[in-house]
């Protein structure tokens, strides 16, 4: 294919910009003594060619000739040798608002900057009603742009230069512009543009952006184009490349190495980068303004070859940031810690680990999950994890467990409101996200003159992927036979073998106290007690006075569940159930009365739907389906008596359910302070 | 839409000026409506000020060297007097706020300039279109000043429009050699602006060519050969003997202004080209 950008040979050299007074002093006399001044080389001998429809990246440091290419490109300025041709029409969006005047209305200002860009008269027209809306000035367009805020000149100035639809986009840091949702409709738009298959030059420090954007990336080095490779390699090269300044340091330890790059960690291993390009960033809130550890001045002092303390001035707060970091092996040991000069208030704060997308599954404490694909429509970020559980070991691997080496973390000493979390970064950052953070309490966010220790964490590269799992899986897991029961935040899973027979709820437990269900999942659970034939946890209610204390022990070859109420004040209880939810693969049921076929889910239906039709007491009900173990829930003689039901879930959440029900007869199910015996029963399957 | 290919080399060739141009006609429309819009937004009486201007101007001149200083004696033309006036201020005024403005075009226009690639010879272009505007307002002032004077225009009117040509050939060639220079020698403009006031004077505006300035340097061919090489001296001759003294004008006093602004078209476009390229590296 032929291509629309081609660079051969290109040099551009600019004359020094000489001092005033120059035309005699320094022209003449210059020309009268034959003195030449050297030109400042910006580009030198730079060939390289763009196919339709690629996006190519241009990354280097401040002065290395970025933007000297860009102009280049836009036909701004011309090579001083060499040839540039551009087949299309090129649109820069580092011309927003070119030739904006403040007098006019922001109407007539979009029709002479879209004839300026190019644009027909009878094409603006057409185009005017989603300009405007895409810049969301609204009415405001028939006032003069004198009137308008900042953002909005610069959102009208992007809307046109979006809308242009020319052949080749240049793009330079332009993302910086509007408040966040305006930015995230420029990030769609871009990504749009190139779905569309436009040709897109980028140029960016904003690595993330270029390694999702970008097919291909060029790195400039004092003008000259030091790699032109996948962006993955580039960008590597690049943080490689930065790493011999004040501001920045490497780390190395076996197989493990560490680049701090202003701010920014990335992590190596086996040469491989496991972080995303955005590495490992801090960033604060105080006075409902943001700071970003990138943005401070960074100065590194190395301790050894391994350790080091890295110092950061913030520019708007009077903080500074330090970490503390040592690689020892395939761990790395970071401390972060702020330093202020004066009494800040910090309202929140966000330690962001990026890694790569390639990293697919993710360990949570208990919970385990797959992260899902980033797509798009994904403008923002996306949690995994609900924001009311919190541990402080997690893991992120690959899709095989060779794929991608193993990332674990754990927090070690923190403030009490540091939580961890895992998400899915937005389209254009497209990385998996370890969030380390929090919001400050309002008690504690005065943080006086002097040094906070803020959190301290671990992070281990390449571990063995088995050892890993182990470590979050085995803890909370009790082998019954050849049912397997892993007990999670209130919820026990059973598997027998690979096969999951539980899924939505789970086993678990729910009181109806003052017309509100209390679900043992809700509860705020203690740390879990296994010596691999008895498990015991405790639930505390975080509504009413009461805990839980469950025991799940293997018995027959089956899961005994006993569940005992510490009520702290006397309760008073409508009914309760303990229920498994089930796969929907089970399609029959048999109480101690009765039986019969689950029914279809019917679409619109949310509440649940009980299956039988008769609630004498009983004591076991069970679960059939095709290739599929029968699961039988009994309650056990010892227990309170109840009455064994069989339900479909609604149609959202769909799942079989098998509960033991427990009803007073009239009124209330009292409880006194004390422990009660509140549910006893086994969960067994047979073949 | 438009395509566009280019290769760097493009706006180097003199030959490809005019194409470009015409190309590019509706932009140079839609910057000479822009600045038309600009000048007048906000102001009470808008476009009235095209008009008010240049009368409020005669009229001050009229009092000071018509009755003061009684210039028009001798001239035979004494009942049009002011109409000789308006028709010398009209035209210089195209010439000196074109070159005043234009010549800083470049420069004002930086944030055009500097990041979109389009023919450069449009903005300076622009700013004589706009006067060109101006010029078209004021003639028509001239006209209807003229006619409630009772002067009856023949024939020779006509022989405005050659004159008019070359004028905006000068216009249009000293604009692309000056505001091209001024990018690399801010003094550019100051001198422009010093040379527009001398001209004002050395231009036959509030007297004439042929009863004030000849009869007085008879016997000093130097003084009248460095008189006349004011281009706008012929051309203001012409205009006005057209309009108001009737019969051919003296065409001969066309030739000079002819060929300098012949000469500063050729000069203006080729170092403009020339540079074009680089313009946005000095801005």
């Amino acid at each position: 294919m032929n291509p629309i950008i081609r660079l051969e040979h290109v040099t551009k050299a600019f004359r020094p910009r000489r001092a005033p007074g120059r035309l005699l002093k320094g022209d003449l006399l210059r020309a009268f003594r034959g003195v030449r001044h050297e030109p400042f080389i910006a580009l030198r001998d730079l060939s390289f060619d763009v196919a339709p429809g690629e996006s190519v990246g241009i990354i280097g440091r401040n002065g290395s000739g970025k933007s000297t290419l860009l102009k280049l490109i836009a036909g701004v300025t011309v090579p001083t040798q060499g040839d540039v041709s551009v087949y299309g029409r090129v649109a820069s969006l580092l011309e927003l608002g070119a030739g904006f005047h403040p007098y006019l209305t922001g109407r007539e200002n979009v029709f002479l900057n879209a004839a300026i860009l190019g644009m027909s008269r009878a094409r603006t027209v057409e185009m005017f009603d989603r300009i405007v809306e895409f810049s969301g000035v609204g009415d405001f367009i028939d006032h003069p742009v004198e009137t308008y805020s900042s953002g909005m000149y610069v959102r009208l100035a992007f809307a046109v230069a979006v809308h242009v639809d020319p052949d080749v986009f240049l793009v330079d840091e332009v993302l910086a512009v509007g408040d966040e949702a305006f930015q995230r409709k420029c990030r769609r738009r871009i990504g749009e543009l190139k779905e569309q298959g436009k040709t897109i030059l980028f140029v960016s420090h904003d690595l993330g952006v270029v390694n999702t954007l970008c097919d291909r990336v060029i790195l400039l080095h004092g003008g000259e184009m030091v790699v032109r490779d996948t962006a993955q390699d580039t960008i590597q090269y690049y943080l490689r490349l930065v790493g011999g300044e004040s501001s920045t340091a490497v780390l190395r330890d076996g197989r493990s190495e560490v680049v701090f790059n202003n701010g920014r960690l990335s992590l190596f291993h086996h040469r491989r980068e496991l972080t995303a390009p955005d590495g490992i960033q801090v960033c604060l809130r105080s006075m409902e303004q943001d700071h970003a550890g990138m943005a401070a001045t960074w100065h590194v002092e190395m301790i050894g070859g391994a350790s080091c303390v890295a110092r950061g001035r913030l520019p708007r707060l009077p903080a500074v940031l330090v970490w503390r970091l040592r690689l020892e092996g395939d761990s790395l040991q970071c401390g972060l810690a702020l330093e202020c000069d004066r009494d800040v208030s910090i309202e929140f704060f966000d330690v962001l680990c990026a890694l790569r997308t390639a990293y697919r599954r993710w360990l949570y404490g208990e919970m385990s999950g797959v992260f899902p694909d980033i797509t798009p429509e994904d403008v923002t970020r996306l949690t995994l994890v609900s924001p009311a559980v919190s541990c402080r070991e997690v893991a992120a691997m690959g899709v095989d467990d060779d794929s991608e080496p193993a990332v674990f973390a754990r927090m070690d000493s923190t403030a009490g409101f540091w939580r961890m979390q895992w998400a899915n970064a937005d389209y254009l950052a497209a990385s998996r996200l370890l969030c380390i953070g929090g919001r400050v309490p309002d008690q504690e966010s005065l943080f006086t003159q002097g040094v906070h220790e803020l959190v301290s964490f671990k992070l281990e590269l390449g571990g063995e992927p088995d050892a890993i799992r182990h470590r979050f899986v085995a803890r909370n897991t009790l082998a019954c036979g050849g049912l397997s029961a892993h007990f999670a935040h209130g919820q026990v899973r059973l598997r027998q073998g690979e096969v999951e027979l539980t899924q939505f709820v789970h086993g678990y437990a729910s009181m109806l106290i003052g017309d509100l269900w209390n679900d043992s999942s809700s509860f705020r659970w203690d740390p879990v007690h296994n010596d691999g034939v008895r498990l015991r946890a405790t639930g505390h209610s975080r509504r009413f006075p009461f805990r839980q204390h469950w025991t799940l022990q293997c018995e027959n070859g089956g899961c005994r569940v006993r569940i005992e109420l510490e009520a702290l004040e006397a309760l008073d209880v409508q009914e309760y159930h303990f229920s498994v939810g089930l796969r929907t693969d089970y399609d029959s049921w048999r109480s101690d009365h009765e039986e019969g076929h689950f029914d279809d889910f019917i679409a619109g239906e949310e509440d649940w739907r009980h299956m039988n039709r008769l609630y004498a007491p009983g004591h076991r009900v069970a679960a059939m389906g095709a290739g599929l173990p029968t699961v039988l829930l009994e309650a056990g003689h010892t227990g309170p008596p109840v009455r064994m039901t069989a339900i479909n879930t609604g149609f959202s959440h769909q799942a079989r359910v098998l509960q033991a029900l427990r009803t007073p007869d009239a009124g209330c199910l009292h409880f006194e302070p004390g422990t009660h015996l509140f549910f006893e029963g086994t969960v067994f399957v047979r073949p | 839409m438009q395509g566009l290919t280019y290769t760097h080399r493009h706006p180097t060739q003199v030959r490809r000026l005019l194409p470009d141009l015409i190309r590019h006609r509706r932009l140079l429309f839609d910057l000479v409506s822009k600045d038309l819009r600009v000048r007048y937004r906000f102001t009470a009486m808008g476009f009235l000020w095209a008009i008010l201007e240049p009368l409020m101007m005669t009229l001050i001149l009229y009092f000071v060297f018509g009755y003061v200083f009684q210039f028009q004696r001798g001239t035979g033309e004494t009942p049009f007097y002011a109409v000789s006036l308006l028709c010398g201020l009209v035209f210089w005024q195209f010439f000196s706020r074109s070159l005043t403005a234009g010549v800083r075009s470049l420069v004002d226009h930086e944030n055009l300039v500097s990041k979109v690639y389009f023919p450069r010879e449009l903005v300076p272009l622009s700013v004589m279109g706009t006067n060109l505007v101006n010029l078209i307002i004021g003639t028509v002032i001239l006209m209807v000043l003229f006619l409630a004077l009772g002067g009856r225009p023949g024939a020779s009117v006509f022989w405005m429009l050659p004159a008019l040509v070359i004028q905006m050939g000068l216009v249009a060639g000293l604009l692309l050699l000056l505001s091209c220079l001024h990018v690399f020698y801010r003094d550019v403009a100051y001198i422009v602006d010093v040379v527009m006031v001398m001209g004002f004077y050395a231009s036959p505006i509030f007297y004439t060519y042929e009863t004030h300035v000849r009869p007085a340097l008879e016997g000093h061919p130097w003084a009248l050969a460095l008189y006349t090489a004011n281009p706008m001296v012929g051309l203001l001759t012409v205009y006005r003997q057209a309009l108001v003294v009737g019969g051919t004008p003296d065409l001969d006093l066309l030739l000079w202004p002819a060929f300098f602004a012949a000469l500063a078209l050729g000069v203006g476009a080729w170092l403009f080209r020339r540079k074009s390229g680089v313009l946005a590296d000095y801005l």
